[in-house]
């Protein structure tokens, strides 16, 4: 029996590309989907990390502060003491 | 007391012996090719030779020989321990030809600047190979050991396909999903071919492993070659690495073809930030969806979601730093000396070569073609504006294809960068030729 291979060939064009689409439009409404969940349920937690350099800022600027206070108290008190 | 000390060291002494001897008689027994030799000392015949035998023994075993006296009987050894004799030309003339093509690949790699990290192994690779009397592609030669390790099991490209997930980030697919149409479309390379050398007269089988190079990823098509077609392994592979390779020469010109320069102009937006636990979930849907639809794809997507759940999770930032560093370089270095051991002259010198490199370069240009016009057409029905150039990008040759695209767009308007826009499609046209590679082994398992 003669095959016509170029004709399976075509057969496979189409399949291929079909599953390929299928798949692919799956996937781009799967993330859509994905996205606008947890864009309304896990609302964004970027905010929520950004504090933490800010707060360490904060902390730093705190433990100067301290750092001078006691380095003004030693020098203080080395004064009252000569 | 004395005497029972003396009787005991004799009983170790005499028990050491008996041991001793038995081991000696069970390595008799091991080596028979030994058993002439007399007391276990080898002794090699060894007859006189004069100056002039001598210098002829040295001749027949110089590569000079071995090139230029063509009815040599030399044999071709493939690694899984197959040997046939070699042809004169391929013994001679073949090498010659060979080993002036691996020149042109250092040339191209090292002054060109293309993908060198794939070029230089794999040329270096066909240069060892194509080394006459060494027998390297072998089952006991380098090659031929690095060969049967990875290859020919497919394990090397999954290997690749891992370290390529955890280098890549989805973040601008995840931006624009509808992008990822246009690496489906440049699919079109591959089934467009596969009509193309079936009409050359290569058979369904073989015309579905060549046809693969149109998806321009070199791991996926060694894995689809090692199953459908093994006898073209070389070919192919080294038909889609030179092309992937040859991705800055072939696209641009197809490019500009099919737009004109006002749509090469078109800027796009800025994409949206993209929450991390999108990231963090996107493999594992994809995943899902390949074990869903296509499992025959699993191991090429698994290996994929692996690498890029691992750089996502920022948990195992050790394990994927290794994956997209230590790994892949390992991987890539026997790879490239593993399908370099393919380009040896009785192997590549084929008259099918020749048809594999043409049908990969139409495959890569379809592709390229198809991604470019479907992103033509989307532009038209879009809000938000597409730059048609994006659809080359559909080609899974990741960055490279994507770097391309910016590269045509800057040139066209300087300043108008679209390396973030091109990466969607790309990405996604690595998950389209791994779902592509599923459909062709459906057909024929």
């Amino acid at each position: 029996m003669e095959v016509n291979v170029i004709g399976e060939a075509l057969k496979f064009m189409v399949l291929g590309m079909g599953v390929v689409f299928i798949f692919l439009y799956v996937m781009i409404l799967s993330v859509k989907i994905q996205a606008y969940v947890i864009g309304k349920y896990f609302p964004d937690k970027v905010p929520a990390s950004t504090p933490s350099p800010a707060t360490a800022a904060s902390e730093n600027a705190e433990e100067k502060a301290r750092v001078a206070a006691v380095i003004a108290a030693v020098t203080e008190f080395r004064k009252n003491k000569s | 007391m004395k005497v029972k000390q003396i009787f005991l060291a004799l009983l170790f002494v005499c028990a050491f012996m008996t041991t001793a001897i038995q081991a000696s008689s069970q390595e008799h027994q091991a080596v028979p090719a030994t058993a002439t030799a007399e007391e276990g000392s080898v002794k090699h015949a060894y007859q006189p030779k004069s100056l002039s035998q001598l210098a002829v023994s040295f001749w027949e075993t110089t590569g000079l020989r071995a090139i230029f006296d063509t009815d040599d009987g030399e044999m071709a050894i493939d690694p899984s321990g197959k040997s046939k004799p070699m042809s004169a030309f391929e013994s001679s003339l073949g090498r010659i030809i060979m080993i002036l093509i691996v020149f042109i690949l250092f040339y191209l790699a090292i002054a060109k600047g293309f993908e060198p990290l794939l070029l230089i192994p794999i040329a270096f690779g066909g240069l060892l190979a194509n080394i006459p009397l060494a027998h390297m592609t072998g089952p006991h030669g380098m090659l031929g050991v690095i060969y049967n390790m990875g290859i020919a099991n497919e394990f090397f490209p999954l290997l690749i396909f891992m370290g390529v997930g955890a280098m890549t980030d989805f973040g601008p697919l995840l931006a624009n999903p509808k992008t990822a149409l246009l690496g489906g479309a440049a699919q079109f390379g591959i089934f467009g071919s596969l009509v193309g050398a079936v009409a050359l007269g290569f058979d369904l089988q073989s015309a579905s492993a060549i046809s693969i190079i149109g998806g321009a990823d070199g791991p996926t098509s060694i894995f689809i070659a090692n199953r459908l077609a093994p006898e073209m392994l070389g070919a192919i592979a080294v038909a889609a690495y030179s092309y992937m390779a040859l991705v800055p020469v072939i696209q641009p010109p197809i490019m500009k073809l099919l737009t004109t320069e006002e749509e090469r102009k078109i800027q796009m937006g800025i994409q949206r930030k993209v929450h991390s636990r999108e990231k963090l979930i996107f493999p594992i849907v994809v995943l899902m969806l390949s074990i869903l639809i296509l499992p025959e794809s699993t191991p090429l997507i698994g290996a994929f979601a692996f690498g890029n759940f691992a750089k996502e999770s920022g948990v195992v930032d050790r394990l994927s730093d290794t994956m997209q560093n230590a790994l892949i370089n390992t991987v890539t270095i026997f790879l490239g000396l593993g399908v370099g051991s393919k380009l040896a002259a009785d192997k590549f010198l084929v008259i099918e070569s020749l048809g594999i490199m043409i049908i990969g370069l139409l495959a890569f240009s379809a592709g390229t073609a198809m991604g470019v016009i479907m992103a033509k057409i989307m532009n038209k029905f879009s809000k938000e504006p597409i730059n048609p150039l994006i659809g080359a990008a559909g080609v899974s040759a990741v960055p490279m294809a994507a770097r391309v695209v910016s590269k045509v767009g800057s040139d066209a308007k300087p300043g108008n960068i679209l390396l973030m826009h091109a990466m969607g499609p790309n990405v996604a046209g690595v998950i389209g030729s791994a779902v592509a590679a599923g459909v062709l082994l459906s057909i024929f398992k």
